[in-house]
């Protein structure tokens, strides 16, 4: 059931994402042209002009790339799963459980993608013959020096990232089927909500502090023996880690919860 | 056994009740007529046999089982609004519901839609509010179902909708299968209700065969409902 819920939340959801993408990748590939052709000493005022209006485009584009989506994934539970649209996905033969995998699985995909699409808009705008051949040569180089462990730093972050993603959305999830849950002002709860949690995991990450601080220490002399920078880094992602999955599993309860036992649907 | 049992059933929102103490079973084959005025527990009864809701205290049993994800493989429900995702098409909204549902008979469904003149590939978003009411209600009753739960099918729509979506359920519903229509519009539903029971404050005033009302009132179960609910 999990890959049919994918299924159809990746349709969707990419009405909303896929053209916001090609509308930022295509506004990236304009600018780029009407850069190189203001690229003399005295443009006419047409290009210059032209200019202007998609290099604003463009910034105010890389800046709500991210929002929008964080925005886009916020409306999807919200609409599909805890308003009208609910009435028929929780009559659905599915658990909570996989309903909300899929949307975190779903709105992480996204999330790489804008971040990707970010990155290749920052590309396109930039890109000439000479550009493009600079960035071959440091990607060959990068290749080429390679190492096991640059590759495990990589791989890490890669991690990381994968558990940010799952540790924001269950966080919004959290906050809005707890808001969602109460009769009135749902949209307010839920930012309040949102709030509290932020504060309460700030509040319990100083609170263990002292606790990770040892637990580094912990690792660093358990599992590794010496004190070298890639050691210091696999205890610092161990901790990390370990703090995303910690919260993330509490909020995933916390949605688990009142999707479960305060679904309220009106 | 019952498709469908309550035993001292129990739902409070807050500190007010909205089902208090409920006993009843539905059985296999029959259309049943879940009546009483507005804010009488009709909705929410639904909901917990939907597992939309938890109740208080008491139990709800559909097919001898909790509600939950096999409870729903059987359960066709109708909302008491419309809730299909608008950015599907009616052809897109058949597979959504084939995919999910075993029972999902498309052929039938299909022929449902093109009786109605509507465009499989239109957006369900830009039919007609009477349109995405009728589809939703296709979709339901394309289900070969063991319990068809309807909550208000025919609240707030013209005669001659009504008759289109009374037929529709007469002409669809899986024979052995429990029909479960939740209306304070009893004129309209009368005629094929073979069972009512009639719902007040979240207690059941009254259950029986609609021919034994009829028979030991001497009236039409709508005349007997006006007298049992006179305001």
């Amino acid at each position: 059931m999990l890959g049919k819920l994918l299924k159809y939340e990746l349709r969707a959801s990419s009405h909303t994402m896929l053209p916001l993408f090609g509308l930022l990748l295509l506004v990236s590939g304009l600018t780029n042209l009407v850069m190189r052709a203001a690229n003399g000493t005295n443009p006419p005022v047409v290009i210059q002009i032209l200019l202007t209006l998609l290099t604003v485009s463009f910034s105010v584009g890389m800046l709500a790339v991210g929002l929008v989506t964080v925005f886009a994934m916020v409306q999807r539970f919200r609409n599909n799963l805890l308003r009208d649209e609910g009435y028929i996905m929780h009559t659905l033969p599915v658990s909570i459980h996989t309903h909300i995998w899929a949307k975190v699985i779903v709105s992480g995909l996204w999330y790489t993608l804008s971040a990707a699409v970010f990155v290749l808009a920052a590309f396109l705008v930039a890109a000439d013959a000479e550009f493009v051949q600079d960035m071959a040569n440091v990607f060959g180089e990068l290749l080429r020096s390679l190492s096991f462990e640059s590759a495990e730093m990589l791989a890490e972050l890669l991690g990381m990232f994968i558990l940010m993603n799952i540790f924001l959305s269950l966080l919004i999830y959290a906050s809005l089927a707890a808001g969602h849950s109460l009769p009135t002002r749902k949209m307010l709860w839920s930012i309040l909500t949102f709030l509290a949690l932020v504060f309460l995991t700030s509040l319990a990450s100083r609170g263990i502090s002292s606790l990770t601080v040892s637990l580094v220490d912990g690792i660093t002399t358990l599992i590794y023996d010496g004190s070298d920078a890639m050691t210091a880094w696999r205890a610092v992602c161990a901790v990390g880690a370990g703090y995303l999955i910690l919260f993330s599993a509490v909020y995933y309860l916390i949605t688990v919860w009142f999707m479960k036992h305060r679904l309220n649907l009106e | 056994m019952a498709i469908l049992k309550c035993a001292a059933l129990t739902k409070k929102y807050g500190r007010a009740p909205a089902l208090e103490g409920l006993d009843m079973a539905v059985e296999p084959g029959r259309i049943v007529g879940l009546l009483g005025p507005n804010g009488s527990g009709k909705t929410t009864l639904i909901k917990l046999a939907n597992g939309l809701l938890r109740p208080s205290s008491g139990q709800i049993l559909v097919d001898g089982r909790e509600p939950g994800v096999e409870t729903k493989k059987l359960i066709s429900y109708l909302p008491e609004r419309t809730c299909i995702p608008g950015w599907m098409s009616g052809e897109g909204l058949m597979g959504f519901y084939a995919d999910f549902y075993a029972d999902f008979d498309r052929k039938a469904a299909s022929d449902m839609l093109a009786r109605l003149d509507i465009d499989p590939r239109a957006k369900l978003r830009h039919l007609s509010k009477g349109n995405r009411e009728k589809v939703q209600l296709i979709m339901v009753m394309a289900r070969k179902a063991r319990l068809y739960l309807l909550d208000e099918p025919i609240g707030g729509v013209d005669p001659a909708a009504r008759d289109y979506i009374l037929g529709t359920i007469i002409s669809n519903y899986n024979p052995e299968a429990a029909v479960v229509i939740s209306t304070h519009l009893i004129a309209d539903v009368e005629k094929i209700l073979d069972d009512v029971i009639f719902i007040s404050r979240g207690r059941m005033l009254l259950s029986a065969s609609a021919d034994d009302v009829r028979e030991k009132h001497g009236k039409s179960v709508d005349e007997v409902f006006r007298e049992v609910f006179k305001c």
